[in-house]
């Protein structure tokens, strides 16, 4: 969601969060995924036949009287908002993704599912949806959801008076929106209440992604006599219609989690989620019984690895989450502005090396843009592999073959407040001085400072990671690379991959959309736009073997209403 | 002395303002634009000023400083720009309190160990008790908190269970006592050291030995005639120990799970919460002027001849 914060000296709190937005079930194939992201126009679509087969009754009560109870025990950051319009981190979005739902979700596959939804309908082209909503969904004071609280919540979010900053990324492809969020209308066209279970949005353009778009927060319905009479607070006591309720909220102490007995589909085994905010050593607390569940940081890695450890048994291991750490150019800034000269710094980094010696193998090199497993991830791609003669002969035909062609210093700005940067970047800054005789300067600055520095495209060149927001390529290679995106923070411009994207937009053929995203990558890989270095590989954690489906995944979605205790 | 008073606490506002400004100057010209970091990937100009209009952020510094300091007169430090809709001083109230009740309960074995220690040990000076004392408080205060933290938990929490390893339960739990040694500990050798030299500097002095001579009982002569005023600079030492203090506390607060304004202060300065940075900077600034106002009281009340005037 957010740029990813990287090299931050919060490890304790990194940990926490690790543990508990990582991901234990394999998630499936990219393709698959994206089927689903994507489906074609006009049909008439109703997986809660087939998807979620609601048991009778009685097989529900004896199921949920099995495994009903129990408190689960995690360590967590504070929320900065519980208000589904206005989350843009990951700590925020794990709660409010139990507390409130939207029309659809993402499953444990990371495929989107109904959730409020029953079923929905694509229609004229792909630019209309129209959703039915489940007789029985019900906030969690009881009362039925109806669309007019979806179309209620989505017209708030985009309302500057709301002051979401998602609001546009999410919800402008409604039309209507846009206006509002202009300041120049409060209601949009474009979200239209058929009846009370039946929403209909249009769209601007046959965008595949758009369905995707709706399993974040700012799509969710919200009960409006709540937010208002709550005024800028009402999040103390929000009325949802997610798996769970807000029990009890001390900021920096903890936030508990309570079965929503209202809620519309099975409700969760657990009677509670106790969050704890206020820190500590996550693993002395893993071992006294405090928390049930935890990161495994480098410095007990030989631990909990070694088999005669009694925390051995609790190992898992935690699928890596969709991120790249890249090193941007500015290609208007000489001499990045030169194609052969960014090939050169390409061929000259040896990221086995990187991978291998400075992380000890916990990450894995990286060839392209997407991550693996992600949606459209292409394992064909032809990167630019490790190559110091390649690299030398590119600069020599470069416009910059020598120190006195380049008239000023080459600066590579990364995040961070410690002393000295990270090793990775200073290994890089090595092989290309070894290699290439170029001299980088690495400066360094903190987060704040970078991201301000990095959206006003002040930077010559950059040490970054970007974390995927939803399941979809366009997420990375249309909101990074396209010319006019406000994301392209490295002005690059490249008419065929603006094309390609542009065409993925509105392609409704799967395959096809896929494969146009992967020219457009490689074509962004070939210009060296970025330079990708690695991504992340999985993570270890340990969990209490009587936590019992416990899902750990490359995505933050909702988890802990099929998790339940075994006593 | 009430005049002394009077004039200490009108020299109090002084000290206040000029730190907030410090303070206010620091966060509004500082690197790095709190409004950059909420809005984040999302970030554009327009945005951006419209969120700076709707904080005032645009209106004229001394406006804004003016604002900051009358509201804060008022105890109402703003709201929160990461806890959106929450005043300052309702989300520090709680952690301040917490806190405090942890400072108390680290200068109660800092200076409930250091003095007497000291004062022994100078009693004792020239037999093996002295240097014991006085290179036992040393390796102790040489120890870093990184490690007697772990070293605790792991002796007290994981292998005997006597404790639990995180949480709070208030000054009378005892889940209280490790963060309290892990803080105070160190501190003792300060306490010790100064409390000897002051006590060896007024044994050697002619009214203690007139005393003696006397014949003062020798338990009045160390209490009434040493005790009383090697207490004098020790007394200084408290007022500035307590930055130290809050500093060592910080750490501490994080690693044992407390809930003090440790990990807050953390977490808003890597979110730019300038409300609550500036809110904390200010009580921080606040607590020390006021401990060493008390302090210079305390003077007048252990020294009879100190009357100020």
């Amino acid at each position: 969601m957010l740029r990813k914060l990287i090299a931050s000296g919060l490890t304790l709190l990194l940990i926490g969060a690790v543990a508990c937005s990582g991901g234990g079930d394999e998630p499936s194939l990219a393709s698959d995924v994206a089927a689903t992201a994507a489906p074609s126009g006009g049909i008439e679509i109703s997986p809660a036949l087939g998807g979620n087969p609601t048991p009778t009754a009685s097989a529900a009560q004896s199921v949920l009287d099995d495994k009903s109870g129990g408190t689960l025990k995690i360590l967590g950051g504070d929320p900065p908002t519980l208000d589904p319009a206005l989350v843009s981190d990951t700590s925020s979005a794990r709660i409010i993704l139990e507390l409130f739902s939207g029309l659809v979700r993402l499953d444990n596959n990371l495929q989107i599912v109904p959730d409020v939804a029953e079923t929905w309908a694509i229609t004229e082209g792909g630019t209309v949806y129209t959703f039915t909503i489940r007789d029985d969904a019900r906030f969690s004071d009881g009362t039925p959801i109806t669309a007019t609280d979806f179309k209620w919540a989505i017209e708030r979010a985009a309302n500057p008076d709301t002051e979401s900053t998602v609001a546009e990324l999410y919800l402008a492809d409604i039309v209507g929106i846009q206006q509002i969020i202009d300041g120049n209308a409060t209601s949009a066209s474009g979200v239209e209440v058929l009846d009370d279970k039946t929403l209909r949005f249009r769209i601007d353009a046959p965008k595949a992604y758009f369905l995707a778009k709706l399993t974040y927060p700012t799509a969710f319905a919200l009960k409006r006599d709540n937010v208002e009479s709550g005024g800028r607070t009402w999040t103390d006591n929000p009325v949802g219609s997610g798996p769970f309720l807000l029990d009890e909220y001390r900021i920096g102490e903890r936030l508990v989690l309570a079965r929503n007995e209202n809620y519309y589909d099975r409700p969760p085994y657990l009677d509670k989620v106790e969050i704890n905010l206020a820190g500590g050593v996550a693993m002395a607390m893993y071992q006294a019984d405090e928390i049930d569940l935890t990161g495994v940081g480098l410095a007990d890695l030989d631990r909990v690895q070694d088999p005669n450890d009694p925390l051995n048994q609790d190992l898992v291991r935690v699928p890596p989450g969709f991120t790249t750490s890249y090193i941007g150019f500015n290609v208007d800034e000489p001499p990045f502005n030169d194609v052969k000269f960014r090939q050169a710094l390409a061929h000259a980094i040896d990221k086995d090396l990187i991978a291998e010696q400075v992380f000890a193998g916990l990450v894995r090199p990286a060839d392209g843009v997407l991550p693996p497993l992600f949606p459209g991830f292409n394992d064909g791609l032809d990167g630019l592999e490790f190559d110091p003669e390649k690299a030398q002969r590119l600069l020599a035909e470069s416009s910059y073959p020598t120190l006195s062609d380049r008239d000023k210093r080459i600066v590579v700005t990364t995040q961070g407040t410690g002393g000295s940067p990270s090793l990775s970047i200073e290994v890089m800054a090595d092989m290309w001085s070894q290699t290439l005789g170029v001299e980088v300067d690495i400066q360094q600055v903190e987060f704040a400072t970078y991201l301000q520095d990095l959206y006003r495209n002040r930077l010559q060149s950059f040490f970054g990671a970007w974390e995927a927001d939803y399941p979809d390529p366009q997420d990375w290679i249309d909101i990074l690379f396209h010319s006019e995106s406000p994301r392209n923070d490295g002005n690059y411009s490249n008419p065929d991959v603006d094309r390609l994207v542009e065409q993925a937009r509105t392609e409704q053929d799967v395959v096809l959309r896929t494969q146009l995203y992967q020219e457009a990558e490689q074509l962004i890989i070939d210009d060296v736009a970025w330079l990708p270095v690695w991504w992340d590989t999985q993570g270890l954690a340990l969990i209490k073997s009587r936590v019992q489906d416990y899902n750990f995944l490359p995505m933050t979605i909702e988890i802990f209403k099929d998790v339940w205790i075994n006593e | 002395m009430l005049a002394y008073i009077v004039r200490r606490l009108l020299w109090t506002p002084v000290l206040l303002v000029i730190v907030s400004a410090i303070v206010f100057a620091l966060g509004h010209y500082g690197p790095g634009d709190p409004v950059q970091i909420q809005l984040g990937q999302q970030f554009t100009e327009e945005r951006a000023e419209r969120l700076k209009e709707s904080r005032g952020l645009n209106d004229p510094v001394y406006e804004q400083y003016g604002r900051y300091v009358w509201n804060a007169l008022h105890f109402d430090f703003g709201e929160s720009f990461q806890f959106q809709g929450r005043g300052v001083s309702e989300l520090l109230g709680p952690k301040l309190k917490v806190s405090a009740q942890l400072f108390l309960a680290a200068s109660i074995i800092t200076i409930g160990f250091g003095v007497p220690l000291g004062y022994y040990s100078a009693l004792k000076q020239g037999t093996w008790v002295d240097p014991a004392v006085v290179s036992s408080a040393l390796v102790l205060y040489a120890i870093p908190v990184f490690l007697t933290a772990p070293v605790l938990i792991i002796l007290f929490a994981l292998k005997l269970d006597w404790v639990p390893v995180s949480g709070w339960g208030g000054l009378f739990d005892t889940q209280v006592i490790l963060p309290a040694l892990t803080i105070g500990v160190p501190g003792i050798a300060v306490f010790t050291r100064i409390m000897r030299a002051s006590t060896l500097d007024v044994l050697g002095q002619d009214f203690v030995r007139t005393a003696r001579a006397k014949g003062v009982p020798e338990h009045v002569v160390n209490y009434r005639h040493v005790g009383r005023n090697a207490l004098i600079p020790v007394l200084t030492i408290i007022g500035f120990s307590l930055s130290g203090l809050l500093g060592g506390a910080l750490i501490v607060e994080l690693i044992y799970g407390i809930p003090g304004v440790g990990r807050f202060a953390l977490d808003a300065i890597f979110a730019r919460d300038f409300p609550v940075i500036m809110a904390l900077s200010l009580i921080g600034a606040a607590s020390l002027v006021i401990a060493n106002l008390v302090v210079d009281i305390l003077y007048a009340v252990v020294d009879p001849r100190i009357r100020y005037q």
